[in-house]
């Protein structure tokens, strides 16, 4: 999780804007297409139970635009399920974080004293724990599944979300608005939803896509090391694990996945970084 | 001496709720170690001899006693998998995983330091403009990703460097940093991504608000002797706590590293253990790692209070 502090934290005076907002959402409907309608219009092979007879074909063959795994499974096929489950994962995870843990660094920063200083003492120790290591620990336990993935992702979203949402609470104090919310006798739950609330939204949303980047690289990696989606169902991390075996025949069976997981997570940290930058200038 | 005994104060919690974590976390969540341990075809009765011979039938708050007891004292129990003690089975690896991470952690901030200078000598300018694309590369660049790449391109088109395996340093150095150069890099160029971005803003903030840097110029000293002399010093003390903050990226990178170019470190250790279900030394290394977290960025917190006159006289 602690990658994401940092990018948050680093607020450059003068940006060199490596993008702004249009590059990035484009770059994440082109994956949300590739993902989610290419399956639904083409006419694309099952992601699983591939011909072993067609196996390791080359990109371009006849039939399979991508060629086909060692398993003669269809790759382009393989990537589009494969990002669904990435992406379903990865905005669960991230929803249940931004609705409990957001909820949760709220409250805390609101009630101050006590209850904070004991949430943030819970909260730092669960942000001790490098994200990988709790999530895959959590993985196992739970077998390898959809469900037991985005379960275990939310154990860091829930906390990373909790902090960022406990600091801008924080610094929403010192508002005029919220002295005269708290003087006007506004019951506490009020004053969360319709002052606190709409006023952390902007940054709570460019935290939520560098969220979904991390949980991408976190899913990536337990598929990677089988803990993630269960195979024979496809997920990127798993095909990277996979095409490792035909690194010298067939190098695109790594260089595609790769590229995928780059592109995604890419396109969600320039698009966290566009949204921040403008709502500090605003 | 005051600030470095409230530091202590908030850390103590933390490493008791972080110890809770671990233990419970890995403890109360389905799958029997037992089970697994005593393999598909055992039975009941098997099991549950089993059970009582590994202590696990007892409440676990009373083990939660013993074992966090023990840890204090530094013994951490037995493998149940092989029963060797967890300590040694920690210590074996523990070279392995530090070599990696400081080699990593040290090409990151060799490279981040002058990305960032070059990119703050004129902001918005072309260099500049590069670097922020590069850094933003680097840091969605998982370990995983960049690694069979690596592998790839160093070890199977020119053959420079070995794709896997590790030569202990001790046995022959140039050997072992050979084997750790790739390894090393997948590791160090999300961080490096992370510190470029981070020292780039930091520097730019000493220059664009704080007066000396105004003053620096006035006095007509070069920019970048006003960089080198004046905003890095300063904004190293950021970059510090940031390599502190992030020592969990850096020790989570390791395990799925160290898994891809089979060292033999703590990471690998970590991964057979999850896969035979040997929860004590599962428990052993996430508190190890989570510890290793919590005291370093204590050990920030007082360096720099150590280096800052400003904060060691709480007037910051």
């Amino acid at each position: 999780m602690a990658a994401l502090d940092a990018v948050v934290a680093a607020s450059p005076a003068r940006a060199a804007q490596p993008a702004g907002i249009a590059l990035p959402s484009g770059l994440l409907c082109l994956v949300a297409v590739l993902c989610f309608l290419v399956p639904l219009v083409g006419s694309l092979p099952s992601p699983t139970g591939g011909d072993v007879l067609a196996a390791g074909l080359p990109p371009f063959s006849n039939g399979h635009i991508l060629g086909t795994d060692l398993n003669g499974n269809d790759v382009l096929s393989r990537l589009a399920y494969g990002g669904r489950s990435s992406l379903v994962i990865a905005l669960l995870a991230n929803l249940a974080g931004l609705v409990v843990g957001a909820t949760l660094g709220a409250i805390s920063a609101q009630a101050g004293g006590a209850v904070d200083a004991v949430s943030m003492r819970i909260l730092d120790a669960f942000i001790a724990f490098p994200s990988l290591v709790l999530v895959l620990v959590i993985a196992q336990a739970l077998d390898a599944s959809v469900p037991g993935t985005i379960v275990a992702l939310s154990c860091f979203t829930i906390p990373a979300f909790a902090r960022v949402a406990r600091a801008a609470t924080l610094r929403l104090r010192e508002q005029a608005f919220m002295l005269a919310a708290g003087l006007s006798d506004a019951p506490a739950w009020r004053i969360l939803a319709f002052h606190v609330g709409p006023n952390i939204v902007p940054q709570l949303t460019s935290f939520l896509f560098l969220g979904v980047g991390i949980s991408i690289i976190v899913e990536g990696a337990l598929s990677y090391l089988g803990l993630g989606v269960p195979p024979p169902a496809p997920s990127w991390g798993n095909m990277i694990f996979h095409g490792q075996q035909a690194m010298h025949s067939q190098p695109s069976l790594i260089l595609l996945p790769s590229l995928c997981i780059f592109v995604t997570v890419l396109a969600c940290n320039l698009l966290a970084d566009a949204l921040r930058r403008r709502w500090t200038a605003q | 001496m005051r600030f470095a005994a409230r530091l202590c104060l908030s850390v103590a919690p933390v490493l008791f709720a972080v110890s809770l974590i671990t233990f419970f976390a890995i403890e109360v969540l389905p799958g029997n170690t037992a089970e697994q341990l005593a393999g598909v075809n055992a039975t009941a009765e098997q099991i549950e001899r089993l059970e009582q011979a590994l202590q696990l039938d007892r409440p676990p708050w009373v083990r939660y006693g013993e074992w966090i007891g023990g840890a204090i004292v530094g013994d951490l129990g037995v493998s149940l998998a092989n029963r060797q003690s967890v300590v040694s089975l920690i210590a074996e690896r523990l070279p392995v995983t530090l070599a990696l991470t400081s080699f990593a952690l040290a090409l990151a901030l060799a490279a981040a330091v002058p990305l960032a200078l070059i990119s703050v000598y004129r902001p918005g300018g072309a260099v500049d403009r590069t670097v922020a694309i590069l850094s933003m590369t680097g840091l969605s660049l998982a370990g995983y990703v960049l690694a069979p790449l690596l592998i790839l391109v160093f070890a199977v088109q020119l053959g420079i460097l070995p794709s896997i395996g590790y030569v202990p340093l001790s046995d022959d150095l140039i050997g072992g940093i050979r084997s750790l150069i790739l390894p090393a890099t997948a590791l160090a160029v999300p961080l490096l991504g992370l510190y470029t971005r981070f020292l780039r803003g930091d520097l730019l903030e000493q220059i664009d608000s704080h007066d000396y840097m105004l003053a620096a110029k006035a006095r007509g000293i070069g920019p970048w002797r006003a960089l080198l002399r004046h905003a890095l010093p300063n904004s190293l003390f950021g970059l510090m706590t940031l390599v502190g903050l992030h020592l969990g990226a850096l020790l989570g990178g390791a395990v799925i590293v160290e898994q891809i170019f089979a060292l033999p470190g703590i990471g690998q250790l970590l991964l057979q253990s999850v896969n035979l279900r040997d929860i004590t030394v599962i428990q052993a290394i996430v508190l190890l790692l989570a510890t290793a977290t919590v005291l370093a960025n204590l050990t920030v917190d007082v360096l720099y209070a150590a280096l800052d006159p400003r904060i060691r006289h709480g007037r910051a």
